[in-house]
């Protein structure tokens, strides 16, 4: 088998009824409801390779926890086919949960009011796993995340980043091949974030693991993921190498220039480029700003050294928010349709 | 020998879940300080109310005598004690809080989860709240002894299904919440039935003769109503056999019901999306 986790025409309908207002709809509403069907995944299909590391984005509502859920055997698909680890999720849900790990960024799956090492303890009973494994993977992840201060603590007293620290554990005690992330970063400060990110490049470079994430901070995509699957009213809207989007979207380019001298200020004012915007920073620096499709940067480059005299050039490109920024906008559709 | 394998294995995924229940409630120890006083009134309250209608009509209650009458109330708040359980409120709880999702996760069912998590808050609540309110209460109430050590045998035996019994009917009623999302009026029903066709608040005996044959065919009465009966000495040897296995047969039928009941509930809402 090629992919790990198969998805082939994935559709998820729920059908929600509508709720009339005021008292009087209440009551209507025993007695008739209306309902509506919502499509939160249309038509997705994708692929995952062992040993990939997935990053899997959209905005509030776009689909992406509904995708997990299926994958995980939560949901059941309207239509279409899912396959992962060689199961169907939902069909044998109770083997098949055996070879995944979850981690829910907004719930804990930990014993709130008990000691961390008892809700191990307990995982490590009901997937099997030796004392000689669970010391071991126990001592890697320490090494990692220094668990082991606060393993004695109930979670309700640790601090957010600690029991994230714990709730990944908890997903990899049992060693799974396939690890769903649900927002795993999320309200997490700098430090933390960082040592979960590098626990995450650990675990898949140790031991293979295969991992599907969602989130919002696409910086853990940049950090971690090769890959990029962005999703937006129940549709795939792009799926590749994160560089690949960059080079199909990035649309604005802004150069920087660092003037030579003051002097050479008058001549860079009075520089005018149709379709250049152009920004004064400070008394030596100007920002251009262009649109790719219009000019080159060498064009523009040209043109202003010519004028002035340049100390330095900085070429910034647009940032991956800006570009998802305006994926989710729809303000780019047409371009990845012509794909 | 694979049966047996699965068997084994589920009832170790058991004990671990009530080992777990019984480091949680750990935490609330001191709740059942306050335990031992509340079952301590509720015993009061019903010797009041019994001591006034016996003097008003000394057979007051067919075939119970006030002295069996005492016993019979004050050994059921203390083994109520032991069988009651929260599967159906945490099960609710879990389903309002979107937890039941990550239950779902676990390669273990549901309703060993709960059962397990159950049967270790009711090993703890034994010896921090039943063991001390019945000394409590037999200090302060004439209560009388078990009618004789068989029977006191039995009776725990009966008293083992009992907490079973009300975990498996549990199961079912915290079942609903999956659909109903907020299952409190239900709970709150459920509580008075519980308790009124248990026979903890009555024996049998006092409830109208036809209200007695349909009772007789719920589950409802083995879950005090049977273990006090023995308690007291007032089954003969066949009737016993009879009680017990019956005890036993509604567990195997509630349980079995109960993980057929989830398995409808929770495809329905994993199909049509809750």
């Amino acid at each position: 088998m090629l992919g790990q986790v198969e998805a082939v025409d994935l559709v998820k309908e729920f059908r929600t009824f509508k709720r009339k207002e005021g008292l009087w709809g209440a009551v209507q509403d025993l007695f008739s409801r209306e309902y509506t069907t919502l499509r939160a995944v249309n038509d997705v299909s994708f692929q995952i390779t062992p040993g990939e590391m997935v990053g899997y984005i959209g905005p509030n509502g776009a689909g992406k926890s509904t995708t997990v859920k299926m994958l995980t055997g939560i949901l059941v698909p309207t239509s279409g086919e899912v396959r992962a680890n060689g199961y169907v999720p939902y069909r044998e849900r109770t083997a098949y949960t055996r070879t995944i790990g979850a981690v829910f960024g907004q719930r804990t799956q930990l014993w709130w009011d008990i000691a961390v090492v008892e809700s191990f303890r307990l995982l490590k009973r009901i997937y099997d796993v030796s004392d000689a494994d669970y010391e071991a993977r126990m001592a890697r992840f320490d090494d990692i995340l220094a668990i082991n201060r606060y393993l004695h603590q109930p979670v309700r007293k640790l601090s957010l980043g600690e029991r994230m620290r714990c709730d990944m554990v908890a997903a990899l005690l049992h060693n799974p091949p396939l690890l769903f992330l649900d927002e795993p970063t999320i309200g997490l400060d700098l430090l933390a974030k960082e040592n979960i990110r590098q626990f995450l490049k650990e675990v898949n470079r140790e031991y293979g693991t295969t991992i599907l994430l969602t989130t919002h901070d696409l910086s853990d995509i940049e950090e971690l993921c090769s890959r990029l699957m962005i999703i937006d009213h129940g549709h795939i809207l792009f799926d590749g190498p994160l560089d690949e989007l960059k080079r199909m979207l990035w649309r604005q380019t802004q150069i920087k220039f660092e003037l030579k001298d003051v002097a050479q200020g008058v001549a860079i004012e009075t520089f005018e480029l149709p379709g250049v915007g152009k920004e004064r920073l400070d008394e030596l620096t100007y920002r251009f700003s262009f649109d790719r499709e219009d000019f080159t940067s060498g064009d523009v480059i040209r043109r202003v050294v010519s004028t002035a005299e340049i100390r330095d050039i900085f070429i910034e490109e647009e940032s991956i928010e800006e570009i998802v920024k305006r994926i989710y906008t729809g303000s780019t559709l047409p371009a990845m349709q012509q794909r | 020998m694979t049966a047996a394998l699965a068997l084994s294995r589920q009832l170790g995924d058991l004990l671990e879940f009530s080992r777990i229940g019984f480091v949680n409630i750990l935490a609330f120890r001191l709740r059942y300080y306050t335990g031992i006083v509340t079952y301590l009134i509720n015993v009061t309250v019903y010797y009041f109310i019994w001591k006034a209608l016996y003097a008003t009509d000394p057979d007051f209650a067919a075939g119970f005598t006030f002295a069996e009458m005492v016993t019979y109330v004050s050994v059921g708040w203390v083994i109520r004690s032991v069988y009651f359980n929260n599967i159906d409120q945490n099960i609710s709880y879990e389903v309002m809080e979107g937890k039941i999702a990550l239950s779902l996760l676990k390669p273990v069912s549901v309703q060993s989860m709960q059962m397990g998590r159950a049967l270790g808050e009711s090993a703890f609540r034994l010896v921090m709240l039943t063991i001390p309110a019945g000394i409590v209460i037999s200090l302060v109430f004439p209560v009388q002894g078990p009618a004789s050590a068989p029977h006191f045998g039995f009776f725990l035996i009966s008293l083992a299904a009992s907490i079973l019994l009300t975990g498996a009917l549990n199961f079912i009623v915290g079942t609903f919440a999956i659909r109903m999302k907020s299952i409190l009026g239900l709970l709150r029903a459920k509580y008075f039935v519980f308790e009124l066709l248990s026979g903890l608040l009555v024996p049998m005996t006092m409830f109208p003769d036809t209200l007695q044959k349909i009772v007789a065919y719920l589950p409802f009465q083995h879950i005090a109503y049977t273990p006090l009966r023995l308690y007291l000495g007032k089954l003969n040897e066949s009737e016993i056999y009879e009680a017990l296995a019956l005890q036993y047969l509604w567990i195997i039928a509630l349980a079995v019901f109960g993980a057929w009941f989830w398995n409808l509930m929770v495809r329905k809402v994993t199909i049509h999306g809750g």
